[in-house]
């Protein structure tokens, strides 16, 4: 009976503690919603914190008539999918072999790609070697340099060689080939980490821009970020953009828009998450060991 | 078994092991076939890009490009290991990174595990897809919204603390009440989205190890502890074995916009300090010098924490 | 034991295999890729009986109204059309983001290939770097015989900012208007206080502590005297009006350029300007947060929310449609700003720098095939008017003349008004509307504010062009100023946040020791530096 008091008061606990968290996390959003929705007097005057004030959608009627930002839109998406995709095959193929810690030369590998998270070229051989390939102003300037990330493989490696050996093993008995063991055990009994890395790739790819400015020229391959980036970095004030003098204030955006500007971009990504969920299936590796 | 194994190839003679090879490779072929385009890739775009760390032995000049510009061997480095702001930025970055390893590592831990020990599974779900909003909000924006919530004449938290009778406290503008802001403005943006990872770690839990837990009369700590945990142990170490590796790299936004003036001589770090002296001002030798040093640096963490955790842990990614 | 050292043999020979390998690789892509580069642009020129391409940079803030481009509006089809077609010229724009320009334009300069045949930046330290590693194109001759309505529109004193050792290496945009900053003063307040309009700084003394202690605006206890910030409009007319008179050398030597502002960090009177400073701050006079606010944003809503008594600002800033004047009115219907300038100096003077003659800097890299079309197309947008109409659109339809000074058309449309929103960036010989002579340049400010605030502006800008001090210009740049000059950016807001934010006590060691560390790194350097350059100008 006291244990299931502590039980119960645990849980009080636990629930309210992520409760508050929840809300902490919550509100920075919901202020940019409210200010997305106020009037330029009330953001200028500083009334605006979690509800909007003089409540207007001028903004967001502005960002969704846009046709630049609309196709903007679907060039991200298309961009964030071909990415992700790509990704995962080439971190699958590659974590699968290295997971195997008998194999031969598995070192050396590790050993290149390590380098690789601490040692990089710069900006100018990496651009250099874009123009190079003749990738510069095209979607594959944006795909192709950023494929694997050491980071996520090595975590894809540590998840698969955690998958029990005797299921593999079973596989090979069955004179089964590395392919199919890869496709049709490896895969599914990783989806939950292979649903986390998608999403970690997905993300970075959609709030990533700096590559673009650097890569892309035309306005019909700007992904949202970028346009969003220009909106909200081009009003910092900074001693050289003082230099400007009136001609560059007259360029300001109002707040209100680059908060909308900011749902908009920000809402497709946060969706896909709860899309995710479902392979975070508690057990899911016990049923395949079951099955 | 299979280690020993494969040793045992390797100690043959040199014909046999020619054979062995052979047979070695026509075995596992297609393990290697998989690596063929991942390796091309980190040659073409991570290697082939690398003789750019020749500018730090080079005073470099963006006209005649990397191979014209002149040798100055490593006059670079006594540029940058002379500079009084050098020690100050290495200093506050370790530092920096030592008290996030602290604080704002375990804390995703945490919370994925009074994420797991939720019951309600809507509010589950919620919560989680919730928490990871911060994760998506850019610095710029972040950076203002701290300034209404921290400062010290109209920020919120301070707003209630004078409401109450008590004194400001100002936590942008002293040096170690800004330690504390800093760290808890990371945790608030990462580490919702730190848990996902945890989570999907979760997933491969036996559940009939808490069912056996229940009959053995075990709390809810106690399965936390024995269960729960050492499930996760892989991942947590190999996160922060990473985590290590980059005790030296800062990342450049959060400093730079949590900091202010009043408190660089914690918040200038190698990031902040780079994009001055190297970005703005165009010196891209300074920049690459800074980098190899990181670079290097990293590297004897890496290798290091690797070794510590083989020999403690017996988990290594290497 | 021994395998793994055999390992990471392997591991490191192969490494170094991979390195090289990959170095030789890239050593031969790259300049196979040069080489290709050359012979298109070789293809170009012979077959160049049609049309050349001429590449110019257009800076990108992602704010191009729907239906046009960056690369695609209403004024790239008007150069096309003016100048291009008839010259048989085919004139391209290629976009570089705003906010990284700097660092666009170092790679593509570094990559040596797509790089425009007109670039151009703010930051003098970027110029100088390109010309002292011999990146550009030498001007002289070019714009003697191609440029002369262009040298004629921009005139010695502003052709001098483009010299490098005596050579032409860029061509500095016009600047029209040259006035800084002006000083704002809650007028209703000082009515309401039955005081006299504050005329030097003591004076503004003790206007600041009345407001402080009689709240004429009701705020329960928030006004904020003088509003602060931690930007250069907010604290230089305060400091600079703090400077003793100096000799011309003093002026050369101690002043330190850090970006493309002069500062008076080892002028005498400096420390008089902090010290006073930091007796308005510990007395609660001042913004208690001004450290934290670099971008004047909490500036601006406090001012909005009539919370401020007295600020220094840009001189037209507060006066825009929507701008701060408008939004505290619409908070405080019965709210008056003027337009003042109170700070004095040792002279009686109101002191405060202004503006180099210059906008950006205009360079031809010397990899650039067509410097002659890029020097006609400046010289072109300089003659006959194409600049007022590249600046104005149309007249009738975006606006109309009066005694000259072009008044924008309000109430044209949207599709009207468009045509030209980006008319600042594409311009470029010009920082600001030319309309002959200054008066007239600051009246087009001054028609383009709601007609309520017109005056107030005017005044404003009158303030903010009397009694200015000009930028001081070497005939040859500072090498140490490029170097040091952001960081030490960096170390006079320290100075100014740390001395103005001590205990009154503690204001003489926190002095001292911000003014070591600024000397330690880079501030002796350029002194030294400065005061030889002086003496070898002599």
């Amino acid at each position: 009976m006291r244990d299931r008091n502590a039980s119960r008061s645990f849980d009080l606990i636990n629930t309210l503690a992520i409760l508050l968290f929840v809300l902490i996390c919550l509100a920075p959003f919901i202020h940019i919603i409210a200010i997305s929705l106020s009037s330029s007097r009330a953001i200028m005057s500083g009334d605006v914190s979690i509800y909007p004030v003089e409540i207007n959608w001028g903004a967001y009627k502005q960002v969704v008539t846009d046709m630049s930002m609309i196709r903007s839109l679907g060039f991200t998406i298309l961009l964030t999918v071909l990415f992700t995709v790509l990704c995962m095959v080439m971190s699958i193929a590659a974590a699968y072999p290295l997971a195997k810690t008998k194999l031969k030369g598995r070192k050396v590998v590790m050993f290149i790609i390590i380098i690789t998270m601490f040692f990089s070229g710069g900006i100018i051989p990496e651009y250099m070697l874009v123009r190079n390939l003749h990738l510069l102003d095209s979607i594959w300037a944006l795909v192709l340099p950023g494929l694997i990330s050491p980071f996520y493989l090595i975590i894809l490696i540590t998840f698969i060689q955690n998958i029990p050996d005797s299921l593999e093993e079973s596989a090979e008995i069955d004179g089964s080939s590395y392919f199919r063991t890869l496709t049709s055990i490896i895969v599914p009994l990783s989806m939950p980490v292979i649903a986390t890395l998608s999403l970690f790739y997905a993300v970075g790819r959609w709030n990533g821009f700096t590559d673009t400015l650097m890569y892309i020229t035309s306005p019909e391959l700007y992904p949202l970020q970028l346009k969003l980036y220009q909106l909200v970095q081009n009003n910092m004030v900074t001693d050289l953009i003082a230099a400007e003098g009136a001609s560059g204030r007259q360029m300001l955006q109002p707040e209100s828009l680059k908060a909308a500007s900011v749902i908009f971009a920000t809402v497709p990504i946060l969706i896909v998450y709860p899309w995710l969920q479902r392979y975070f299936v508690n057990g899911v590796m016990l049923g395949a060991v079951k099955g | 078994m299979h280690k020993a194994l494969v040793s045992r190839h390797i100690v043959s003679g040199q014909g046999w092991m020619a054979l062995k090879g052979l047979s070695y490779l026509r075995r596992y072929w297609q393990l290697y076939a998989l690596l063929v385009l991942p390796v091309s890739y980190f040659i073409i775009f991570k290697y082939g890009p690398m003789y750019g760390i020749l500018i730090a032995f080079k005073d470099f000049n963006f006209f005649q490009g990397i191979n014209g510009s002149e040798w100055i061997g490593l006059d670079g480095f006594r540029e940058v290991f002379a500079m009084p702001d050098f020690y100050k930025v290495l200093r506050n970055t370790l530092m920096l990174n030592f008290l996030d390893l602290i604080v704002s590592f375990p804390a995703p831990l945490f919370l994925a595990i009074m994420l797991y020990e939720l019951k309600i599974g809507w509010f589950k779900k919620l919560s989680q897809t919730i928490l990871y909003i911060p994760h998506f909000i850019s610095w710029v924006i972040i950076g203002g919204i701290v300034l209404q919530v921290f400062g010290t004449q109209s920020g919120m938290i301070n707003n209630i603390i004078t409401s109450l009778g008590f004194d400001a406290i100002p936590f942008l503008t002293d040096k170690k009440d800004w330690l504390i802001t800093y760290l808890a403005v990371g945790v608030w943006q990462s580490a919702g989205w730190g848990t996902i990872i945890y989570l999907a770690a979760l997933t491969g839990i036996n559940r009939e190890l808490f069912e056996a837990a229940d009959v053995d009369g075990a709390g809810r700590l106690r399965k936390i502890w024995s269960i729960t945990l050492p499930s996760l142990k892989p991942t947590i170490v190999t996160l922060l074995i990473i985590n290590l590796g980059h005790m030296i790299a800062i990342g450049f936004e959060r400093p730079y916009i949590i900091g202010n003036t009043a408190v660089r001589d914690y918040a200038d770090v190698l990031s902040t300090f780079v994009y001055r002296i190297g970005i703005e001002s165009g010196q891209y030798t300074i920049a690459t010098v800074v980098g190899l040093f990181q670079a290097l640096v990293g590297l004897v963490f890496v290798l290091g924490a690797n070794y510590a955790s083989k020999k403690l842990a017996d988990q290594s990614i290497l | 034991m021994k395998q793994s050292r055999k390992g990471r043999k392997t591991a490191s020979t192969l490494l170094t295999a991979t390195l090289v390998g990959t170095m030789l690789l890239s050593a031969c892509s790259n300049s196979g890729g040069n080489e290709k580069a050359n012979e298109s642009n070789g293809g170009d020129k012979a077959s160049s009986g049609k049309a050349s391409t001429l590449k110019v940079e257009v800076f990108d803030r992602g704010n191009s109204p729907a239906g046009s481009t960056i690369t695609n509006n209403y004024l790239t089809k008007l150069v096309q059309d003016k100048f291009g077609t008839p010259n048989n010229i085919n004139v391209q724009f290629v976009p570089i983001p705003r906010s990284e320009e700097v660092q666009k334009l170092n790679v593509l300069m570094a990559s040596g290939s797509d790089v425009p045949d007109i670039v151009f930046t703010y930051d003098s330290g970027t110029f100088y770097r390109y010309a002292q590693q011999g990146g550009l194109t030498d001007l002289g001759e070019l714009l003697d015989q191609y440029g002369p309505n262009l040298k004629k529109f921009l005139g010695d004193e502003t052709l001098a900012y483009g010299q490098y050792q005596g050579k032409q290496f860029a061509l500095p945009a016009k600047r029209s208007h040259l006035g800084k900053y002006s000083s704002f003063i809650r007028q209703d307040w000082l009515d309401k206080l039955n005081l006299p309009v504050p005329t030097t700084t003591d004076e503004l003394y003790n206007t600041l502590k009345a407001f402080k202690e009689k709240d004429p605006g009701q705020t329960g206890g928030k006004v904020i005297p003088l509003g602060m910030a931690l930007a250069p409009a907010q604290f230089e007319p305060l400091i600079w009006s703090f400077i003793q008179p100096v000799t011309e050398e003093q002026r050369y030597t101690l002043t330190q350029q850090l970006g493309s502002n002069d500062y008076p960090v080892l002028l005498p009177g400096f420390k008089d300007a902090l010290q006073f400073m930091n007796k308005l701050y510990n007395e609660g006079l001042m913004s208690a947060d001004f450290s934290l606010d670099e971008d004047k944003k909490k500036l601006g809503e406090d001012a909005a929310k009539g919370l401020i008594g007295f600020y220094s600002e840009d001189d037209m800033n507060p006066f825009y449609a929507d701008g701060t004047y408008a939004t505290l009115q619409k908070n405080i219907p019965d709210a008056k700003l003027s337009a003042i300038d109170v700070y004095t100096n040792s002279e009686g003077k109101h002191p405060k720098p202004e503006y180099a003659p210059i906008g950006m800097y205009l360079m031809i890299p010397k990899s650039s095939k067509h410097a002659v079309e890029a020097v006609k197309y400046l010289d072109w947008m300089a003659s006959e008017g194409n600049l007022f109409d590249m600046q104005n659109g149309v007249e009738g339809e975006n606006y109309t003349l009066q005694n000259g000074v072009p008044i924008v058309k309000t109430d044209a449309s949207d599709d009207v008004k468009n045509r030209i929103y980006n008319w600042g960036d594409m311009a470029i010989i010009s920082n600001g509307k030319q309309l002959g002579d200054a008066d007239k340049n600051v009246e087009a400010y001054v028609y383009g504010m709601p007609e309520a605030y017109q005056d107030e502006t005017r005044k404003a800008l009158t303030i903010s062009r009397s009694d200015t001090i000009k930028p001081v210009l070497f005939d040859h740049p500072i090498e140490a100023q490029a170097k040091y000059g952001t960081a030490l950016r960096d170390k006079l807001n320290e100075i100014i946040v740390k001395t103005t934010m001590a205990k009154p006590d503690q204001f003489e060691s926190t002095y001292e020791s911000v003014m070591k560390d600024y000397m330690a790194n880079g501030g002796q350097a350029i002194l030294d530096e400065r005061t030889k350059a002086y003496e070898a100008m002599k």
